[in-house]
């Protein structure tokens, strides 16, 4: 319990301070899931990613700065009621929405897991490894604004698993520096590639005083805030359900959950004229979809490995430092780690909505530290972060190479999602691949083992539609560039 | 945007997607002239997408259809400059030579004064500055080598 509460408090400070996305909180928090057991560690973590996307919101309501973006709907009626001295009401009402859709987000992720997973049983090498390929596109595809950067930081991701000894003959592969004769460990790649290209972005700006105006929270009645709440019920049903679908589509993300659900709780609202005036509606749509699709995004993680956002994708490398594999057997070999994670979820909805009542006005100081504190900051937590999982200074080295090679593809429109995707599902990818090899010399062949079979041609057929609905959507927002002014 | 401009941002959309090109056919030399190619299957299957894509990559930013990302401006890498020097002074001098404690805390203040924008030299601003170095410092003393008993490289002092 304790290690919920802590998960859950330090979620929601991390999520309110601007600069500091989910993403990178749950990896600064891996390191410190070495040292427990794999359950307490998973509930560790599975607290956290809750709590920092509702935590976001306390950000957006004050500062009308989104802490993720999966917030910018909560900002445009939160920030608004806020300047009205509703600061405290708009808090809570985004707690208890947070609180409606990540309920029945993890129900979701509670009923829909073991059917998955129980049909995912029977899948072999070959849909493994397609399955592996599938996660990379999907998020080289959807998370990035270029498809052909997105997958091609999916393959640098995949080259860089491959660098140490080959796990199969012990052969030495692509060793160029004697940092990198253990390979590139999990956790140093995801620190390195999401925390220090955070931190040069906060020096972005240089020594420039940023005053936040940051708003009084006056008292309010918490009861007032629930009547209120369940008074729209349409938002919130609109939102959870929005949530969920979206959740459930890999790479979709809280923003589009967040920013659809807000648009059509606004369609249906006899108040739409209201909406961005600081209508407690829109609040209850945005908050309450943001963390709805938090449990279902975790359905294809855990059934088939295939992390359903960047966020997953970090929890998918907190999962395999454990030893745990997520995918068909989980609920198999690890049913008892499994399910008090997914358990461990349910309970951290709970203790957000308590902390988040209470915690708020604390939180207000917290999102106020200055960029260079925070900066330097997660700069020593990201060193002492890497080195404490191995005690290797190369985790260090390896860690801050990676992390300054992605800032600076970052700024040409390449994203760290299916870079460390890559080397998550590297591993995974070329032992079934391997494997597929050997079963298929001993059958048919690789084209009748790989590319033939109803499951094959249709995982095959989800890479390939995962790509083109990508390369179509970026002709289409390009096409519409010059008449909307809308730069990429 | 100027005609200028545009050159300008296709040179520098084309250069890290050189880089790629040069990363896979380093590894397709690796992977395909081995004698036992074995171990190298998957990496020459990685080898050949990444020159394929970094071939089509480098193909729009020629034409100027690479609209992804801003590039690096000579102002931004004015600003982050002495930040990057700080953070490859911390982990490759400071931390392994003096120790990782005492690295870490002069890594830390020196970030955090380079880029604060209270005065240099007001005696409360150091005073500030210190007190926050040595709050955070004991923080992560008392979670790593007290709660976590992460043993870490000791150099002349801590």
């Amino acid at each position: 319990m304790a290690i919920l509460c802590g998960g859950t408090i330090g979620g929601l400070l991390l999520g309110a301070t601007p600069g500091l996305s989910p993403t990178m909180a749950v990896a600064l928090l891996i390191p410190f899931t070495f040292h427990m057991t794999p359950t307490h560690g998973l509930m560790l973590l599975g607290a956290a990613y809750t709590a920092t996307v509702a935590g976001g919101a306390i950000s957006a309501i004050l500062l009308k700065i989104p802490g993720a973006p999966a917030n910018i709907a909560t900002a445009l009626d939160g920030n608004a009621m806020a300047k009205k001295g509703e600061g405290a009401r708009a808090l809570q009402i985004c707690f208890i929405s947070s609180f409606i859709g990540g309920v029945l987000g993890i129900l979701v992720l509670i009923f829909l897991t073991p059917v998955l997973a129980k049909w995912a049983l029977g899948f072999g090498p070959s849909h493994m490894f397609w399955i592996a390929i599938l996660g990379v596109t999907i998020i080289g595809s959807l998370d990035s604004k270029s498809v052909i950067k997105g997958l091609l930081a999916g393959a640098v991701g995949l080259w860089i698993a491959m660098i140490g000894y080959d796990s199969i003959q012990g052969v030495e592969r692509f060793i160029f520096s004697e940092h990198l004769e253990g390979g590139v460990h999990i956790i140093a790649a995801l620190i390195g590639l999401f925390a220090i290209p955070q931190i040069i972005e906060m020096l972005e700006g240089g020594r420039i005083n940023r005053q936040y105006q940051i708003i009084k929270v006056q008292p309010h009645s918490i009861v007032a805030a629930f009547r209120e709440t369940i008074s729209k019920t349409r938002a919130a049903v609109i939102g959870s359900v929005v949530g969920v679908v979206v959740g459930l589509i890999p790479g979709a993300g809280g923003q589009i959950a967040g920013l659809v659900s807000y648009d059509q709780a606004r369609r249906f609202s006899p108040n739409r004229d209201k909406f961005g005036t600081g209508e407690s509606e829109g609040v209850v749509a945005a908050e309450s979809a943001n963390n709805a699709m938090v449990g279902p995004s975790l359905v294809p993680l855990l059934t088939l490995s295939v992390p359903g956002s960047p966020t997953a994708a970090v929890l998918l490398g907190g999962l395999l430092i454990h030893g745990i594999f997520p995918g068909p057997n989980l609920f198999v070999e690890h049913a008892d780690v499994a399910w008090a994670f997914i358990n461990s979820l349910l309970v951290g909805q709970v203790l957000m909505l308590v902390f988040g009542l209470y915690i708020a006005g604390l939180a207000a100081h917290v999102v106020r530290i200055p960029p260079p504190i925070l900066a330097s900051g997660i700069l020593v937590l990201s060193v002492f972060g890497a080195y404490s999982v191995q005690s290797s200074y190369s985790d260090v080295v390896v860690m801050l190479a990676l992390g300054l090679g992605m800032y600076f593809l970052s700024k040409y429109g390449f994203s760290p999602a299916p870079l460390v995707l890559g080397v998550i599902l590297g591993p995974i990818a070329e032992s079934n691949y391997v494997q597929g090899q050997i079963i298929a010399e001993a059958g048919d062949g690789m084209f009748a083992y790989f590319f033939t079979g109803a499951l094959n041609l249709f995982l095959i057929g989800l890479v390939v539609a995962s790509i083109v609905y990508s390369v179509v959507s970026e002709i289409r927002i390009r096409r519409l560039e010059p008449r909307t002014g809308v730069a990429s | 945007m100027s005609q200028q401009d545009q050159v300008a941002g296709r040179f520098q959309q084309c250069l890290p997607v050189l880089a790629t090109l040069a990363l896979g056919l380093w590894i397709a030399y690796e992977s395909f002239t081995v004698e036992d190619p074995q171990p190298y299957l998957f990496p020459q299957l990685i080898s050949v997408a990444m020159i394929g894509l970094s071939a089509a990559a480098l193909f729009r930013a020629i034409r100027g259809a690479n609209r992804t990302g801003v590039g690096i401006p000579l102002d931004l890498l004015l600003r982050i400059a002495p930040g990057i020097a700080v953070i490859l002074a911390y982990v490759l001098v400071l931390a392994p030579q003096l120790g990782f404690y005492t690295g870490s805390a002069i890594g830390f203040i020196t970030l955090y004064s380079l880029y604060d924008p209270n005065p240099h030299l007001s005696v409360r601003t150091w005073f500030t500055r210190i007190a926050i170095t040595a709050g955070f410092m004991l923080v992560i003393y008392l979670v790593f080598a007290l709660a976590l008993q992460v043993q870490t490289p000791r150099g002349l002092f801590l």
